[in-house]
């Protein structure tokens, strides 16, 4: 066992959260999961809305889980203050959930769309994904930031898309995985089902690494940690 | 114990993480209702003249329930009352939620008293957290009331964007009206006395902006 994680059965859920820019589908991606491991776990979904539920909405329409374990939380127009700074709202959710479902296996939290530089706090969530897609650019992948650098898995979403919008999917993820000093990085599409399986298998490894009191959450920052920018003069 | 002072600094700092980003005091259905930028300083004025004195005695009956060791519930009961909307009493009782899941964490004994109460209200939990932590009955007005001022100034530069000075002025020139606020309640002894003064228009805004889907703020 590792010192810094000395409990060896760790009885709450997995709260994965879900963080990037407005559009990249991150509720789809949840409604994806959902749809995927619902049968064999216990699922959950707080949405962190820019207006009132329309996320929430979005995923109670969908039919992917029962209504009631997807809760809405509003941000008061401030998405990054109410996933990073100002949790509270956030946890209170959560607990109320973890309270109401005492046999969920995950919590999934959706960010409200946000900037590059939004990523949860590793006291509201243990793993983060963060998702880009191939309509916003291909070279976003190559502007990095903390999500794409640092967040547990980086998606790099809707490659179906890539040939309408000119962009070379091999290229994005490549630019991706080197940004990222070899953390995983999954090039998503509802259609590919080789894409899709490896989006379950990373979810389910996250999720038994926190069973075993393996996970510890880390935090993709604002800031590079030191020892990054060090490592990082040489490259590129 | 840290001089009580401080503790005011700290329930009324902007910063004490119990999602005060998501309140706007109204402000945001009083926009939507056609008020502008112009009239928030007489939308500042009408609340410490109402709904703010409404809290702030509130939590001055429950500071001094809380020292008399009398049940807070009457207080609770007393605040319902005089809040007649539905949307502004949820939206107290949700803030009080977050407030009340911080003070358990650091101040566990102060919150002891509002254990009977199954979904207190933000006044009645920061007037039982005066009593817990020797907080005065002035000092407690003058949270509550400052803490109206700034939320709907802060929502304001939102809403209404203008040069902060401007806004800051807004929160400067009501601090008179706070203060009689603090004259109007600080004396407060019984839930009975906590003032009868609803504000109906504030209400109808509060009670129509909770049921629009396009709203930034929750309340």
């Amino acid at each position: 066992m590792h010192d810094h994680h000395p409990h060896d059965h760790v009885q709450r859920p997995l709260r994965l959260g879900v963080c990037g820019p407005v559009g990249t589908g991150k509720s789809s991606l949840i409604a994806l999961l959902c749809r995927e491991l619902s049968a064999r776990l216990s699922l959950a979904v707080v949405t962190n809305d820019i207006y009132t539920d329309e996320d929430a909405r979005f995923l109670r329409s969908a039919g992917v889980l029962a209504e009631d374990r997807i809760r809405a939380v509003e941000t008061g127009a401030c998405p990054h203050t109410a996933i990073r700074d100002d949790i509270s709202a956030n946890l209170m959710e959560v607990e109320a959930l973890e309270q109401d479902y005492p046999d969920l296996d995950v919590v999934l939290l959706e960010s409200g769309g946000d900037n590059l530089t939004a990523t949860f706090s590793p006291a509201l969530v243990d793993a983060q994904v963060f998702v880009l897609d191939v309509a916003g650019g291909g070279d976003v992948a190559r502007k990095g930031g903390p999500g794409i650098e640092r967040a547990d898995l980086l998606v790099v979403n809707k490659t179906d898309l890539a040939p309408y919008v000119g962009v070379d999917v091999v290229q994005m993820r490549a630019d991706a995985v080197a940004a990222r000093d070899g953390r995983p990085v999954v090039a998503l599409s509802r259609h590919d089902r080789e894409s899709i399986d490896a989006l379950l298998d990373w979810v389910l490894a996250v999720r038994s690494a926190h069973q075993h009191g393996d996970l510890v959450p880390v935090d993709p920052g604002p800031m590079a940690p030191h020892f990054h920018a060090d490592e990082h003069a040489h490259s590129h | 114990m840290a001089d009580p002072e401080l503790l005011a600094m700290l329930l009324a700092d902007a910063r004490l993480p119990v999602a005060g980003h998501t309140q706007s005091g109204t402000l945001e259905g009083a926009v939507m209702g056609g008020l502008s930028a112009a009239d928030v300083p007489s939308y500042l004025r009408a609340r410490l003249v109402g709904v703010t004195r409404v809290e702030a005695g509130t939590a001055v009956a429950a500071r001094r329930a809380v020292l008399d060791a009398e049940p807070l519930a009457a207080v609770e009961t007393a605040w319902a009352a005089r809040t007649v909307t539905p949307a502004v009493r949820v939206a107290s009782r949700t803030q009080a939620r977050a407030l009340l899941r911080l003070a358990s964490r650091l101040w566990p004994d102060a919150v002891l008293p509002l254990a009977p109460l199954p979904a207190p209200s933000r006044s009645v939990v920061l007037g039982a957290l005066a009593g817990g932590l020797g907080l005065g009955a002035e000092s407690l007005a003058r949270v509550v009331a400052y803490d109206d001022v700034q939320t709907v100034c802060a929502a304001s530069l939102k809403l209404l964007p203008l040069d902060p000075a401007v806004v800051t002025g807004w929160v400067v020139d009501a601090l008179p009206g706070v203060e009689e606020v603090v004259a109007a309640t600080a004396g407060i002894k019984d839930p009975s006395e906590v003032p009868a003064v609803a504000a109906p228009q504030i209400e109808a805004w509060a009670h129509a902006h909770a049921r629009t889907t396009r709203r930034l703020f929750r309340a």
